[in-house]
């Protein structure tokens, strides 16, 4: 958020370009550009010179030590009737539907939990934000015989219940829900910022709303909530992008089977992507693939934005 | 005069009985919210722990153990005895005469051989099962498996390789420790002029580097990786991950400067009276002041270094060079299910990181409400 902020301001300045530089800005305009190399060497060659390589390859047809061919449109006309690209982009915006909002909203109850003067607070915020600092691959892997249908805990407790699990794993309807389920246990970083912004309510103003009667649910709904609403809006447009390029757990998911298994529920935008692009090597579709992708985010993004000015309480 | 003193006495007494009462209320209201937000805080932190709990089990679970159904929730291994000099587990058997604690030789085609441990020169033949009802039953005690450990440790992902785990583990530890020293190295400079030269060109450039924050890898990965495989060669070796990591990223740019610009510029510009050239104040006065910042770095730096998988699955083919990441995840696609050692491996693969946590607890949340990063 803060990024954003900062460009605000910085687009705001009036810049002199005709203004005379002196020796000193002469001296400090070299200085400068010596300090900044090693960001401007690793801009052209790691960012700028990508950007436009895969610029112009989405607009050819391209096989590496191959001459690269101009097909203008066509791989952006192609994606129309790709059905798994299709699938892919609907699979990628379940997740961005719901699993970036459940995630957000059990994190905020998590962190009002966390918030409570509690015995032993400091033991529960630990155990809550331990699972995010798990590594992916270990997380993912730890879920999966978790929900193993065999020997898996998961269907066991539910069956203490009296609920019959369903097959996480197999089961084309629960491979999504699983994912969620598993990234609900390593939401820890999302849960400390809110946990942050829960600490930054001014506590004169709950008490405040407490000697004129508020309730508990209406100083939650009527300070608390608005208060730590530009914080949802982080947690929302990082959490969108963050789903936008869900790749690592999802290809670790399908265990020893293909990419995005169960049939196909689990092909992401981004699996989709790395399997056209690094297994079947149709690059120049990869990038054209990669260039929607990135308009989709920045649409996203800009909407939510726009949308959030509104339902966003800046103080001070 | 003396109605009005017991009729304020009887009105202080009514107060007072009215305030007892609802100090009463608040005080059971009080309990159930109490005894509510515990409950809550509890059940949604098992959710959080259970998961804990079973990979430490199952990794020290037995073999025969990993796939019993219902899962238990301590490690189980057979009871062994001593026979002719063999360690043999210990079977329930129930024969003509009651059943009977015998030893298992072998099965062959579900029929066991077994022995009497106290008339160990006789050899006596059971079916295991008879249709649905199990004739012999292995006794288990709990035992915690910590074999586990060094045979998972041992083995690598794929057979006949020879790469062990711990070649990927000090191949992660490689990698980590130079993304940090690139990241230490090439990020200070350019936050420093960023945050404290005054040189023209420095808010455009600026704003070029935020905009990076929002560019989604996937769109420049394709050619990096073209870049890195087919020109320079670098393919299967660690430089495509490493070399990248010394030439400055947006983020660190980012979080760095924001630090550099809560240090007094009165102190920056007082050096520079007295003839202090910008390197000696970046070096003497701004980098000291700012170990907070760079062990959030540093931390930060070392768990996206060791949890990276994308980079190494694109860039790393042979099992000599995979990482812990690659390696675990390998193991698992290669092999039928090795359940224990897997979680073994993987508590190994956690165990750097929870320790890194506990050390600089606070540096870890710090960075986080600084950065709000995800992953």
């Amino acid at each position: 958020m803060a990024e954003l902020l900062e460009i605000k301001d910085l687009t705001k300045k009036k810049w002199d370009f005709k203004a005379k530089w002196s020796r000193r800005t002469r001296q400090n305009f070299w200085i400068g550009v010596l300090f900044l190399a090693p960001w401007f060497i690793g801009f052209i060659l790691f960012t700028f010179y990508p950007l436009a390589a895969s610029f112009v390859y989405s607009f050819s047809e391209y096989h590496s030590r191959k001459p690269l061919i101009w097909v203008g449109l066509e791989n952006y006309q192609t994606m129309f009737t790709d059905k798994l690209f299709w699938t892919s982009l609907w699979n990628t915006l379940y997740m961005v539907i719901f699993a970036v909002p459940i995630t957000l909203l059990t994190s905020f109850l998590c962190a009002v939990l966390l918030n409570l003067k509690v015995t032993g607070q400091s033991i529960y915020r630990v155990i809550y934000f331990l699972p995010s600092i798990v590594p992916t691959v270990a997380s993912t892997l730890l879920w999966l015989w978790i929900l193993n249908p065999q020997a898996g805990v998961m269907n066991t407790l539910l069956g203490h219940l009296g609920i019959n699990g369903p097959n996480w794993l197999s089961d084309p309807t629960w491979s999504k829900p699983s994912l969620i389920l598993l990234g609900m246990w390593g939401m820890g970083s999302t849960i400390v910022i809110y946990l942050s912004g829960l600490q930054d309510v001014p506590v004169s103003l709950l008490e405040a709303a407490e000697l004129d009667g508020a309730n508990w649910w209406q100083r939650l709904r009527y300070i608390t909530i608005p208060m730590v609403s530009p914080i949802t809006l982080f947690n929302l447009i990082t959490g969108m992008i963050f789903m936008f390029q869900y790749f690592a757990q999802a290809y670790i998911f399908r265990g020893t089977q293909g990419l995005g298994s169960p049939l196909n529920s689990t092909l992401f935008y981004s699996v989709y992507l790395f399997q056209t692009g690094f297994q079947y090597l149709k690059i120049g579709y990869a990038s054209a693939m990669a260039w929607v992708l990135f308009i989709i985010i920045l649409v996203c993004t800009i909407l939510m934005l726009k949308v959030s000015d509104r339902f966003t309480y800046y103080a001070g | 005069m003396a109605t009005t003193v017991t009729s304020s006495k009887d009105v202080r007494a009514v107060i007072s009985e009215e305030r007892r009462a609802s100090l009463r209320r608040k005080k059971i209201r009080d309990f159930f919210q109490s005894l509510f937000s515990h409950t809550m805080i509890n059940l949604v932190g098992l959710f959080f722990l259970i998961p804990f709990i079973w990979m430490l089990v199952t990794s020290v679970k037995s073999d025969q153990d990993v796939f019993h159904t219902p899962p238990r929730w301590l490690p189980y291994d057979n009871v062994t005895v001593n026979v002719n000099g063999q360690q043999l587990p210990l079977y329930n058997v129930k024969t003509e005469s009651g059943s009977k604690e015998l030893a298992l030789i072998n099965i062959v085609e579900g029929m066991g051989t077994f022995v009497d441990p106290q008339n160990p020169t006789q050899e006596l033949q059971y079916e295991i099962q008879q249709g649905t009802t199990k004739i012999a039953e292995p006794i288990m005690h709990v035992s915690f498996r910590w074999q586990n450990f060094p045979d998972a440790m041992e083995r690598g992902s794929r057979p006949g390789v020879g790469a062990s785990f711990w070649v990927y583990f000090k191949n992660s530890l490689i990698i980590a420790f130079f993304t940090i020293i690139g990241t230490l190295l090439s990020n200070t400079p350019v936050a420093y002029a960023f945050a404290r030269i005054n040189f023209p060109g420095r808010d455009i450039l600026f704003i070029i580097v935020l905009a990076t924050l929002m560019l989604p890898y996937q769109v420049t990965i394709i050619p990096l990786y073209l870049f890195f495989n087919d020109y320079l060669h670098w393919g299967n070796t660690f430089l495509p991950l490493l070399i990248p990591a010394f030439f400055a990223n947006a983020w660190d740019v980012f979080l760095l400067r924001q630090f550099f610009k809560t240090i007094p510029e009165e102190m920056c510009d007082a050096a520079r009276v007295d003839g202090a050239s910008e390197w000696q104040i970046f070096t003497r006065i701004v980098l000291p002041l700012s170990v907070p910042v760079l062990a959030t770095v540093t931390v930060f730096t070392f768990l996206y270094a060791w949890n990276d998988f994308t980079g190494p699955l694109l860039f790393l083919s042979s099992p000599d060079k995979f990482t812990m990441a690659l390696g675990l995840r390998d193991f698992q696609g290669q092999r039928t299910m090795i359940w224990n050692q897997l979680m073994a491996a993987s508590v190994v693969f956690t165990v750097p990181i929870v320790v890194a946590f506990f050390f600089a607890q606070k540096t870890f949340i710090q960075g986080i409400k600084l950065t709000g990063s995800k992953e």
